[in-house]
């Protein structure tokens, strides 16, 4: 059993996919029609290329209310891995992304966190480095 | 230029508030000002500031959360279409079938047929219209999925 799929829920497929490429920098994977909808995936320039991460509606009141409750509370739904988490979060806000923490130190990682505008908050993190 | 340097859990909980105030229509329906007002921001600042957090203006926000609402009453539920309407917050018949047809490619007594057609005594919605996780995947022939995947 492999893990190469992981989700997370967003408001509006379309606007979800600009801001998961242009602005963070993943690349389109799938996107095939699907009555309504969209099986829409991105995968990472900078990661394992058959690592998936679906991007999927929540049309489902029950969904949506999670998400709601979760981004009320400042929980993030999914993180992200950096190498300089500095540069990262100065690049995201010159590209308009607004953060709910910025980067900061909590014992061997640094994290910040900020709104994909699709009703998630999203986690950055700089693991520790080698050695250290 | 405004730079908002960070979202602080405060200004994030008045945002959110100020969502959920958007969604309220029951007695009457709080124009976008009224609701920025309410919620401690100028009309402008909200607008803003709702959109950079949210991706959407309050009054996209507001028209789709009505359009959502609508689809459930309409598969749900034995309204009138006139009553879906009011219950969504409209007063004018003809504006509300206009924004449901533009967002939602059908008029409401289309969608309606289409999707509560023989759903028994205790509709509820089909999967089509709300897709559980991932299931969307179901969805996709073997053949598309193999020739159209770039992996």
């Amino acid at each position: 059993m492999k893990i190469k799929l992981s989700s997370i829920m967003v408001e509006n497929q379309a606007s979800a996919l600009a801001f998961y490429t242009d602005v963070l920098g993943f690349k389109k994977s799938k996107d095939i029609p699907v009555g309504e909808y969209r099986w829409l995936t991105v995968v990472s320039p900078d990661g394992y290329p058959d690592v998936e991460l679906a991007l999927e509606p929540n049309a489902n009141p029950a969904a949506k209310a999670f998400q709601e409750a979760m981004f009320k509370q400042g929980i993030p739904l999914a993180a992200f891995e950096v190498d300089e988490i500095d540069a990262e979060a100065k690049r995201l806000k010159k590209n308009g992304v607004k953060f709910t923490t910025d980067p900061k130190q909590e014992g061997p990682v640094k994290f910040a966190v900020f709104s994909d505008t699709c009703g998630n908050l999203i986690q950055m993190y700089q693991p520790p480095r080698n050695g250290s | 230029m405004i730079v908002v340097l960070m979202i602080h859990p405060e200004l994030l909980s008045r945002l959110c508030h100020a969502r959920d105030r958007l969604r309220e229509w029951e007695d009457s329906v709080l124009s976008v000002s009224e609701v920025a007002r309410t919620s401690g921001f100028t009309r402008f600042h909200f607008i803003r500031l709702f959109k950079a957090i949210f991706g959407e203006t309050p009054h996209q926000y507001r028209s789709r959360a009505q359009v959502e609402k609508a689809k459930h009453l309409l598969i749900l539920t034995d309204l009138s279409i006139t009553d879906v309407c009011m219950a969504v917050g409209f007063s004018s018949l003809g504006s509300f079938s206009a924004l449901f047809s533009r967002r939602v490619g059908m008029p409401p007594s289309g969608f309606r047929r289409r999707y509560r057609r023989g759903l028994g005594p205790e509709p509820k919605l089909p999967a089509s219209v709300i897709p559980g996780c991932l299931s969307l995947m179901a969805g996709i022939s073997e053949k598309e999925h193999f020739s159209r995947s770039s992996l």
